[in-house]
């Protein structure tokens, strides 16, 4: 298959920014003004333009952008799935639009979805307890570690380290450190997995969690889970479950009964919200029985009499968010759950691991690490993998996530989610096949179909531009 | 629907399936999970699975136990009319189905939207660096006092904030600094602005950052700003402000009275009420380039010479920098920064600059028609107000607040006889029916 | 392929070179720029600092990684080539020339812990 993204170009660009096509200044201050000039800035310099104008605007912006509507995006450790629309609108119901500090009595269905969504997450994770404030996965990785650290400090007992296998994600380890741990990091196992014995050389007295990712992030279930959580627990640390391959697992395992004490969701992967380019996600985090007490503030009870209340847990750790969280998303992801209800969400995780074998049997790529659930990292070995990435772009395809985790040379991060049918997978292996074969020079200057073609990242960040006053003033 | 016990958005069909199975070489998806026995769930969630139309009609008949009342809430969280085509086009599957534009060949779009909001700030707030979005104004202003904690000259670990602070901001601080061993300290208020004397007495070099708003979150406008931002570079500590887009198009321009960096919420354009749901702004100056946290789009050309845009500075981030990375931040909130872009870019500057006058304007009119109710007197404060301000009631606030609530309106009890009010174009028809509930309240 | 290790200079395992001079000019070397690939920005101390052999005075980054740079001596800083604030290609273009980094008075004569070049090259050969 042939894919050609749209192109408006003139001259050395495509779509003109906002600012070229009109820059008005208006003077703000003077006479009219409510207040004296000492309070006003001087002037307001933006483009004036009509709707007309801007909805021919953004369409083109659109139509130059990928999506999971245009066609596969199998980033591995992403979970681009596909996004229902009619959550979209259950979302966009007025009645649910209202202030965050409203009385419990006037938001009872605000609080009542709330309600229902922690209940949900903590039967699919097999926790007793959640909190939905974190805006986002590396939120919930935060507003977890913050909650082991005051557990901890609760006890009395200081700890100073959280150990984090090598190939987790980048955020495990930002997040250690904004918490104020030290960052021990676990090599892997030959097999890929945790290496049992150095964990049991790297706890100790001074650890305050281990973070894991279950399946890992190439795709393997970590078979030892029983003895990592006891070693961990004997040691008197916590276990941290990465929620973001949890779309493995559905209605298989559950992170409560493997021996993990916090996790997080990651909804906009895991329950397919929409991820906006970037955003908003939601990252709610769930805990065993014993670490309920310091989760964030408020909280969300029923009554005997049906009722909804905010509640403040005994030793909360107070607030991540400044209100809520991101409430619309949290609309969509309850939505989504109650579509699929057990046997769906089950279904997911069971055609999302059969389309990773699936895709992964008909590559010409080696896959070194097995057996793998819903994604896997197939080796370009001695080709470069951001290349053979970029000629996929061409074939209308989004490739996988490149050159990451680093156990795997050239790795290409693969996963396809539930949502491909065989003849997508099938189209998309050809695509990945073509351009792993291809020659050297072909992939090396792809790609040429999209909106742009190769862009030199190198000149970029030498001469950093980020706004467009900063290319006038050049 | 083609089938009833699988996920719908799976579409595999049962010969699909086989036929995959034996390409794999397995009999049944079970074989393709290699979880232990001994932790593997073979229960039930409990989770009944429902029709689209059921879940919309569930939903719609749960929403609908909100009370139906009219907001004149404000406190960080504003109302704002967002046109239609905002919606439309930010909804475009294009934009809102799309991931992180890790391959900006084929991402072109978002990134241009994104480099365009960046741009909007540049402007708003005078600075020349702008990143494409923080979780909310809580979260940046903690990402400002955690850069403040990098980038100090002094031996500071103070970060001074103002007396009337949101106590979930506040919160929010607290628990993003204590990592970093930084403490959290307020400075007292003069009559809803910053008491600049008694923050020159507190701003020492133990003072890493200096947090003052405008307007505050009572709604006033702030006087002396530039002598604030005198304080702190006296002191060689940060000065941030907190501010948010409709402020920001008429008030006193950040850069132009000191401000490092300025946080706040971005979120009052594109997304209106939300139940808090939020944007945060984070601009800062170009020393403080590469300690930026979240993401950066820049400009760059692509292999036929073309301008082309690609996220940039990547190395600050955490997926390269891991434990020293400038913030652990990865999903961020783009497609509402996407929304507030496309809401600036349809008032244009006449019509921001419109709708921040009314802000002023409306506040104080509906302040004085307040003050005229026997038992109120409003404004508390003797300055300034942009959209909001605070009420003495002699009735305890709390029972006003609730007796409001029974006719149909909701507004703030902030203390014991404090009440808060906030108009803006979504609530301001409304205003006589606010006024008559109040005396009825008094 | 084979990289430009000169005979003059020392080394340090994580491929940095330092000349013998007083003072002792240090930058990175040709197989380590090669590693990086296309360097974007480097950091550096000012004058004046010291700096300590072994530990790290400096990073420099490519598109998609960031390395510390390590002291091969320790010493007080007696210039910084500003150049490779603006044009950080230097690095690639000229490891032992023009994109040196730093310039140190030696405080002690700490040069016989290094790397001779044959050492050095045998490590990344």
């Amino acid at each position: 298959m042939i894919y050609d993204q749209a192109r408006y170009t003139e001259g050395d660009k495509h779509e003109p920014l906002l600012s070229e096509k009109d820059t008005t200044t208006v003077e703000v201050g003077g006479t009219d003004s409510p207040l004296p000039d000492d309070l006003t800035r001087d002037d307001l310099t933006l483009p004036g333009l009509s709707e007309p104008e801007l909805a021919r605007h953004y369409t083109r912006l659109s139509q130059m952008n990928w999506s999971i509507d245009s066609g596969p995006y199998p980033l591995g450790s992403c979970t681009m799935k596909y996004n229902p629309k009619f959550t979209e609108d259950v979302a966009a119901d007025p009645n649910a639009a209202i202030h965050p500090d409203r009385s419990a009595d006037s938001a009872q269905g605000n609080l009542g979805l709330l309600y229902g969504l922690q209940e949900y997450l903590a039967a699919i994770g097999g926790m007793d307890a959640v909190t939905l404030q974190p805006p986002a996965g590396a939120a919930g990785e935060f507003t977890g570690i913050l909650v082991a650290k005051a557990y901890h400090d609760h006890h009395d007992n200081d700890r100073s380290e959280v150990i984090i296998p090598a190939s987790a994600h980048g955020t495990n380890f930002a997040t250690a450190a904004m918490a104020g741990y030290d960052v021990v990091e676990l090599t892997a196992d030959e097999d890929g997995r945790v290496d049992l014995e150095a964990l049991k050389a790297a706890v100790s007295e001074e650890t305050a969690a281990l973070m894991l990712t279950n399946p890992n992030t190439v795709g393997l279930f970590e078979r030892d889970i029983v003895e990592i959580a006891e070693t961990v627990h004997d040691a008197g640390g916590l276990l941290y479950y990465d929620g973001a391959n949890l779309n493995a697992l559905l209605g298989r395992g559950r992170p409560g009964d493997m021996g993990f004490d916090i996790m997080h969701y990651n909804v906009h992967k895991t329950f397919a919200t929409p991820h906006g380019g970037g955003g908003p996600g939601a990252g709610p985090v769930g805990v065993v029985d014993d670490l309920a007490a310091f989760l964030p503030s408020p909280r969300i009870e029923k009554t005997d009499d049906g009722e909804f209340e905010r509640f403040e847990p005994d030793h909360t750790i107070g607030k991540v968010h400044g209100f809520s969280g991101n409430w619309l998303v949290l609309i969509k992801a309850y939505a989504y759950i109650a579509r699929l209800g057990d046997d769906g969400l089950a279904d997911a995780s069971a055609k999302a691991v059969l389309n990773a074998n699936y895709l992964a049997d008909q590559l010409e790529l080696a896959v070194p690490y097995g057996p793998f659930h819903h994604e896997f990292a197939a080796t370009a070995g001695d080709r470069d993998a951001a290349d053979v990435a970029k000629r996929m772009l061409d074939f209308g395809v989004h490739p996988p996530t490149t050159k990451w985790p680093e156990m795997v040379p050239e790795a290409m991060l693969t996963e396809p989610t539930e949502i491909e049918s065989k003849r997508t997978l099938d189209r998309l292996a050809e695509a990945f096949n073509n351009a792993y074969s291809d020659t050297d020079e072909a992939i090396e200057t792809a790609p040429s179909r999209t909106t742009a073609s190769r862009i030199d990242q190198v000149s970029a960040a030498r001469t950093p531009r980020l706004s467009w006053q900063a290319l006038d003033d050049e | 629907m083609t089938q009833t016990d699988g996920s719908p958005f799976a579409p595999h069909t049962d010969a699909e399936t086989a036929a995959m199975l034996e390409s794999i070489g397995v009999d049944t998806e079970a074989d393709l999970f290699d979880i232990p026995a001994e932790v593997a769930f073979d229960g039930e969630f409990g989770i009944e699975s429902r029709s689209e139309q059921e879940i919309r009609g569930e939903l719609r008949r749960l929403f609908a136990r909100n009370d139906d009342l009219t907001e004149f809430m404000g406190r960080g969280h504003y109302s704002h009319y967002v046109p239609s085509i905002v919606d439309h086009l930010s909804d475009r599957a294009e934009f809102l189905t799309s991931y992180t534009q890790y391959q900006p060949e084929i991402t072109q779009g978002f990134l241009q939207a994104l480099f365009e909001y960046q741009s909007m700030l540049v402007e708003l707030t005078g600075l020349p660096v702008a990143n494409c979005s923080m979780y909310d104004g809580a979260t940046a202003l903690a990402e400002a006092a955690l850069l403040a904690d990098r980038v100090r000259q002094t031996s500071g670990h103070r970060i001074l904030v103002p007396e009337f602070l949101r106590d979930g901001k506040r919160s929010v601080l607290e628990n993003y600094v204590d990592g970093a061993g930084l403490v959290v300290d307020a400075y007292p208020m003069d009559d809803g602005n910053v008491d600049r004397e008694a923050l020159v007495d507190l701003a020492d070099e133990e003072t890493a950052m200096i947090y003052a708003e405008n307007p505050t979150v009572r709604g006033t406008i702030e006087e002396g700003l530039t002598e604030i931002g005198t304080i702190a570079s006296d002191t060689e500590a940060l000065f941030c402000l907190g501010s948010d887009l409709v402020a920001l198009s008429l008030l006193q321009e950040p850069a132009s009275v000191g401000a490092d960096v300025v946080v706040g919420e971005a979120d009052v354009l594109g997304l209106s009420t939300s139940y808090g749901m939020g944007l945060g702004i984070f601009a800062t100056r170009d020393a403080f380039l590469r300690q930026v946290p979240g993401r950066l789009v820049g400009v760059g050309e692509d292999s036929d010479d073309r301008r082309a845009y690609t996220l940039t500075l990547q190395t600050r981030e955490q997926h390269i920098r891991k434990e020293r990375a400038t913030s652990n931040i990865c999903t961020n909130q783009a497609w509402v920064a996407l929304r507030a872009a496309m809401h600036i870019a349809s008032h244009g500057p006449d019509g921001l600059v419109d709708l921040a006058e009314d802000c002023v304007r409306d506040a104080a009119a509906l302040a004085d028609r307040v003050d005229r109710i026997a038992g109120y007197q409003a404004p508390v404060h003797d300055r300034h107000h942009f959209r909001e301000f605070v009420v003495r009631s002699d009735q305890p606030a709390d029972r006003v607040a609730t007796a409001l609530e029974a006719e149909g309106f909701a507004v703030h009890a902030i203390a014991d006889h404090l009440l808060q009010i906030c108009i803006t174009e979504t609530n301001a028809h409304a205003t006589d029916e606010l006024i008559a509930a109040l005396q009825e309240a008094a | 392929m084979s990289f430009d290790v000169p005979d003059a200079f020392r080394y340090l395992e994580s491929h940095e070179w330092t000349t013998t001079d007083d003072p002792a000019r240090i930058g990175i070397t040709d197989f380590a720029q090669d590693e990086l690939g296309d360097v974007v920005f480097v950091e550096l101390p000012a004058v004046g600092d010291e700096i300590e052999a072994g530990s790290a005075f400096g990073v420099v980054e490519s598109i998609k990684a960031v390395s510390d740079l390590y002291a091969p001596i320790s010493g007080e800083v007696t210039a910084v080539n500003e150049d490779l604030f603006d044009q950080p290609e230097l690095v690639n273009d000229d490891p032992f020339g023009d994109g040196w980094m730093l310039e140190v008075e030696p405080s002690d004569d700490a040069f016989d812990d290094l790397l001779s070049a044959e050492a050095y090259r045998e490590q990344i050969t």
